[in-house]
């Protein structure tokens, strides 16, 4: 049976509209999205004891999946926007506590190019790191944002250090395959973007 | 495609130590693969600047949000930031209460209404009396019958108006039952008389103005207790005791 889909109240509305534009208005909707629920970071401090600045990542964190969401259209408006964000919230809450407790907090910390280089041995790592600094880095971040919403928030989590587990429930894909398929299309479909551009 | 999967399986270290050597010598030797390997990295090191771009924005609104429009959001969660302090105060107040019941010096009225309970709950039965009607009142007061012991003891009191007893018990019982008027005024028809042997009737008076206190009743009681002392009267040392407590 399906849920019965509620009108959602004035506010979501006009975030939901605000965000399923372009431009000016997108970027107010995020931030009046972001600002509007910002106590959740307070709450987070002293529910869960979570340092401020740990606190605001996982809120951040949860804005950006949830505008990924909404303009993705899988936010079905079965529930508010508040108690939609503060499920998504909670769960990277518990998730951090769980990585923690396990001593798995290295699974969510920003892939570093760094650790790579480490266990690169020095010849190949020479050719890259020359490589690498012929890449027109603008061009590539100006790609970044032409490829998608989508993708370019895949590619946000990814390089933020998420699993694919975890983006596919943030982002609400199926399975984690799915968001490795995806992740690595829209690799290739930056690869194929920046290569036209600097050519 | 195929070669970003190869790139990723290194970068997560799930190759062998051979097919790991193999992937960096591929490296060296084949320029488009190491280009792609380069890319891969760019594209990581670009998004995650993207990433830390939007969450630099989303920085300056958290600032914003704290400085100013904490201000002007609606109070949420007040009542969970009140109801700690609330505990604390119902907390206080409970010991503060505690504190007074038990330390504070108990008041006139709670005096008498000690002596009254621990004095007037039975009433001794003079064994072999000849006055039966009056023994017969004081055993229904013992069993808690006192309406009808209040009969028994008036309607003794109208047929033998000179029984100071049963006036003194007609008192006792109205007291109990708490007709403090009627009480006081048979008190008061034996409390002068200086015939008798023990008279209590001024401090049975005292103690029944004391429980009735009503506004003038507590300097009245005073006059009669002093008297009590002064005249050494029955009932003159609950009556030092209280008047050292005035």
């Amino acid at each position: 049976m399906p849920f019965k889909q509620t009108t959602p109240p004035a506010f979501d509305r006009d975030i939901i509209q605000k965000l399923l534009q372009d431009g000016i208005d997108r970027k107010k909707g995020e931030e009046q999205l972001f600002s509007q629920y910002a106590y959740f970071i307070e709450q987070a401090m002293h529910k869960y004891s979570f340092p401020e600045d740990e606190a605001f990542n996982i809120y951040a964190d949860t804005i950006i999946a949830a505008i990924a969401r909404i303009t993705n259209h899988s936010f079905e408006g079965r529930s508010s926007l508040k108690t939609w964000l503060f499920q998504i919230f909670h769960h990277k809450c518990v998730d951090l506590i769980r990585k923690k407790a396990t001593n798995k907090s290295s699974v969510h910390r920003a892939q570093s190019i760094s650790v790579i280089f480490l266990q690169m041995a020095d010849t190949a790592k020479t050719v890259i790191q020359e490589m690498m600094e012929k890449t027109d880095k603008s061009q590539l971040m100006q790609k970044l944002e032409e490829i998608g919403d989508n993708c370019r928030r895949i590619l946000m989590q990814w390089a933020e250090g998420y699993s694919d587990k975890e983006i596919a429930a943030s982002m609400d894909y199926k399975t984690a395959d799915v968001v490795k398929t995806s992740r690595l299309r829209c690799l290739e479909k930056l690869k194929q973007l920046y290569k036209v551009s600097i050519k | 495609m195929d070669n970003l999967a190869y790139i990723e399986a290194y970068c997560n270290k799930e190759l062998s130590p051979e097919g790991k050597k193999e992937f960096e010598q591929k490296i060296i030797s084949d320029p488009v693969f190491a280009e792609e390997m380069a890319f891969y990295l760019s594209s990581l090191e670009a998004a995650a600047s993207e990433m830390t771009k939007e969450k630099e924005r989303f920085k300056v609104v958290y600032q914003q949000y704290k400085q100013g429009d904490r201000a002007n959001r609606p109070q949420r969660g007040l009542v969970r930031r009140i109801v700690p302090w609330a505990a604390v105060a119902a907390v206080l107040a409970a010991v503060i209460f505690s504190w007074s019941s038990l330390f504070a010096p108990a008041s006139l009225h709670q005096i008498a209404d000690k002596y009254v309970k621990e004095n007037f709950q039975t009433l001794s039965v003079t064994m072999g009396s000849n006055e039966d009607s009056l023994q017969a009142g004081l055993g229904l007061f013992n069993e808690g019958r006192l309406d009808q012991a209040l009969k028994q003891f008036e309607s003794l009191a109208i047929r033998d108006t000179s029984s100071v007893e049963a006036k003194k018990y007609a008192g006792i019982v109205s007291l109990r039952l708490g007709q403090y008027d009627k009480a006081i005024n048979y008190f008061s028809q034996f409390e002068n008389d200086t015939r008798l042997y023990a008279n209590p009737g001024k401090f049975l008076h005292a103690l029944t103005l004391l429980k009735r206190n009503s506004p003038d009743d507590k300097q009245a009681a005073r006059m009669l207790l002093e008297q009590v002392v002064q005249n050494d009267l029955e009932g003159k040392a609950p009556a030092q005791d209280w008047l050292k407590k005035w």
